[in-house]
């Protein structure tokens, strides 16, 4: 017999109220990413083609993973990828929201222009940049030429085709900038100003005052740049580079959209998912225990 | 304060809402005819007119049946939409697939068989299809697809770049050495700034590009015509062709390197008349007609010990998963009836697979560049075909890969056809799985 208790707690609108309006979001989390995040998994441990059944096969498209240096290549890539595009994201960041902070003459529209880039399509962007790091007609070498520096090849050279996607990354760090702005108007005023009168530098605020506040922010920031500046390289390398030169472009979207979409091979894609997912979940902890190192807790 | 609770008749009617737009989701679309099959193609806009032409005639031919074309612009999105509708058991009722990639989809049992098909049509006759063609689209003897065209690789050249610098156009017979020393002469660094401006050559950079060499120097491309189950570049006179198409760019330096090919592809300056020569096959067709503005015209191949050509041709496949296999075989043999391949031909797209239309004026049209279109129908004869293995594409992604680095200069041409061998190798294997 259901608990008089618990069946008036339904009734009562106040207690449901919160569920009813989780629902939708609950249950298109659960059917639009727990339900294939919870496939994937499985077909990693298959063979499996598209057209015939998939058989179980254990941990062997792990095996193959492991195996393809083309893999192996484009984890490499991806990891220089996230550890110079997230710092640079984060960095710039708080830099401009640092800049930006007070109104001056001008600062509306620097805003702005910070934010524009994060609301340009993938698509559209990748061809700005494909123009701007072209090496002959491009505006960064022209420039470079103009001040005799030497020229890169930028996406026609192994050694730097990765340059490019880093600083498109850093260039779409409008989101975070506007967070960070937000976090910025949340510091009392008062106690920047008892630190200014107790003769506190600026240098000296930032660091005592400024940075301990933002610290719970940057930490969302960087966890949550991970796990996008993991998936985000799959449009720009389609539309720059498509892995070239020598695959010095090759990043795990890419590689996991060829190997099951292109090759048919859904074991091994899936697990080179699931590879993508431990990188997030790894460098996410990474970021976590490093900040509670700092005394950041979820109580800040 | 408490919150309202909607009444039983709001509910009502916002239930009734979901379930109307789930129905509107979930019901068929109108269709125009009284049956309905979708074409899937590849091209640039000037290439896709082709394709839009065929289905107007189709539609004026078989009012009954309403066909929908799915155009895809860029060839390896094409490639991967389709491995995509495949795998997810939707594709187009017709697909064009290129032979290379044929078997691919064929071992999988994703096409169906079109040989009975052919035998009882009344509106086809395997004769009329040009000798050995037919070939190129068996899989373990079965044909899975009709050809709609036998194209081959060209030499276009710009006419008035060969004139100002006083030169004849390429013989019917011009040599290797013939295209390296035309390549030189219009190889220029018009302002002196120590940068080429006028390239005499563009070629891509890829197997594809390279294999007619190959056979030309008396190579082969893989180990074994027959049964191959390795590349074949590590023999001397492959390694020798290879070598040869290499010193283009890296010896000569008549064509872009890899930097120059970046900032501005080779078919871009050919268009804008800063490349003299560029290979190509058919397709660029329709584009230099619409947007050359110069006076240009192809040649063959040049050749060396003997001459020699490599495929290029796409054919009308039916997905095993149609859902009207009648209805696309009735669009598939309209797309192969004369007056059809004519409309085709017409828009300048295609080497027309029926030999009567390719030898007509819907072909030939003196009046339409190229003017020497006969080259493609003279080079029939000499056009050999890759193998037709599951994992052909794979191999040549890789091969491909590997000659772009020597052909840049990042690698010698040994240790390039070494890795390209050797990476290969398991994707000769039986099935294509490796």
């Amino acid at each position: 017999m259901p608990d008089p208790g618990r069946v008036a707690a339904l009734r009562d609108p106040w207690r449901r109220g919160p569920w009813l309006m989780l629902a939708p979001w609950l249950v298109g989390s659960l059917l639009l990413v727990g339900l294939p995040a919870l496939l994937t998994l499985l077909l990693s441990l298959t063979a499996y083609d598209g057209i015939s059944a998939p058989v179980f096969t254990g941990f062997d498209a792990y095996r193959i993973v492991a195996r393809d240096p083309l893999a192996g290549r484009a984890l490499e890539n991806t990891l220089l990828f996230l550890v110079a595009a997230v710092p640079l994201r984060i960095i710039g960041a708080l830099g401009l929201a640092l800049l930006l902070e007070r109104p001056r003459r001008g600062t509306g529209t620097a805003r702005v222009a910070a934010w524009i880039p994060a609301v340009i399509p993938d698509v559209a962007a990748a061809l700005v940049w494909l123009w701007i790091f072209n090496p002959l007609l491009g505006p960064v070498n022209l420039l470079l030429g103009a001040l005799g520096l030497p020229t890169p090849g930028w996406l026609a050279d192994p050694e730097t085709a990765r340059i490019p996607f880093v600083v498109m990354a850093a260039a779409g760090l409008g989101e975070g900038f506007v967070v960070l702005l937000a976090a910025l108007k949340g510091i009392p005023p008062e106690i920047r100003s008892a630190a200014a009168l107790d003769g506190a530098g600026r240098v000296a605020t930032f660091r005592a005052i400024t940075l301990p506040f933002l610290v719970p922010w940057l930490v969302v920031l960087s966890i949550r740049d991970t796990v996008v500046a993991l998936q985000w390289t799959l449009i720009p390398a389609l539309v720059m580079t498509g892995g070239d030169p020598y695959y010095s472009t090759l990043f795990l979207p890419q590689a996991i959209r060829e190997e099951a979409f292109d090759r048919f091979r859904y074991g091994p894609g899936s697990a080179l998912i699931v590879l993508l997912a431990l990188v997030a979940a790894a460098v996410s902890v990474g970021i976590l225990l490093l900040a509670r190192g700092r005394g950041v807790t979820d109580a800040d | 304060m408490p919150v309202d609770r909607p009444s039983r008749a709001r509910r009502a009617a916002l239930l009734a809402t979901l379930v109307l737009a789930a129905l509107a989701l979930a019901a068929p679309l109108p269709v125009r005819g009284d049956r309905s099959i979708s074409f899937m193609a590849w091209g640039d806009p000037a290439e896709l007119t082709a394709w839009s032409s065929l289905v107007e005639s189709f539609r004026t031919a078989q009012p009954g049946i309403d066909v929908e074309l799915i155009q895809v612009a860029d060839q390896s999105d094409y490639r991967q939409r389709l491995g995509a509708d495949l795998a997810a058991g939707t594709p187009a009722d017709v697909v064009l697939v290129n032979y290379r990639r044929m078997a691919g989809f064929a071992w999988r049992g994703l096409l169906l068989p079109l040989a009975d098909r052919l035998r009882a049509s009344e509106m086809m006759d395997e004769g009329a299809f040009w000798p050995g063609l037919l070939d190129a689209y068996r899989w373990r003897g079965t044909l899975q697809c009709i050809p709609q065209n036998i194209a081959s690789l060209v030499v276009y050249y710009n006419r008035d770049l060969l004139r100002a610098a006083g030169i004849a156009d390429p013989a019917d017979d011009w040599t290797w050495d013939d295209l390296l020393a035309m390549a030189k002469a219009l190889t220029a660094d018009t302002d002196g700034d120590g940068r080429t401006d006028h390239f005499g050559l563009g070629v891509e950079p890829s197997l594809m590009r390279v294999a007619p060499f190959v056979w030309q120097h008396g190579g082969e491309v893989v180990n074994d015509p027959l049964r191959p189950n390795r590349l074949g570049l590590e023999g001397s006179l492959a390694r020798e062709a290879v070598e040869w198409f290499v010193a283009l760019q890296t010896v000569h330096h008549v064509v872009p390197d890899a930097v120059e090919e970046a900032a501005e592809p080779s078919e871009d300056r050919f268009l804008r008349g800063t490349t003299a020569l560029f290979l190509n096959s058919r397709r660029g067709v329709p584009t230099y007609r619409a947007a050359a503005g110069f006076d240009w015209d192809v040649a063959p191949l040049p050749r060396d010990a003997t001459a020699a050509n490599v495929l290029h041709s796409d054919g009308f496949c039916i997905p095993a998963a149609t859902r009207d296999a009648d209805a696309a075989w009735a669009f598939v043999e309209h797309a192969t009836t004369p007056e059809a391949q004519a409309v085709v031909a017409g828009t300048g797209r295609t080497v027309p697979s029926l030999r009567a239309v390719a030898e007509s004026d819907a072909f030939l049209d003196p009046s339409l560049a190229p003017a020497r279109s006969r080259v493609w129908l003279d080079a029939i004869p000499t056009i050999r075909t890759f193998p037709i293995l599951p994992g052909w594409v794979d191999i040549e992604e890789l091969a491909d890969e590997e000659i772009e680095r020597a052909f840049y200069g990042q690698v010698s041409v040994e240790e390039a056809i070494r890795q390209a061998a050797e990476r290969t190798a398991p994707f000769f294997l039986a099935g294509g799985d490796a």
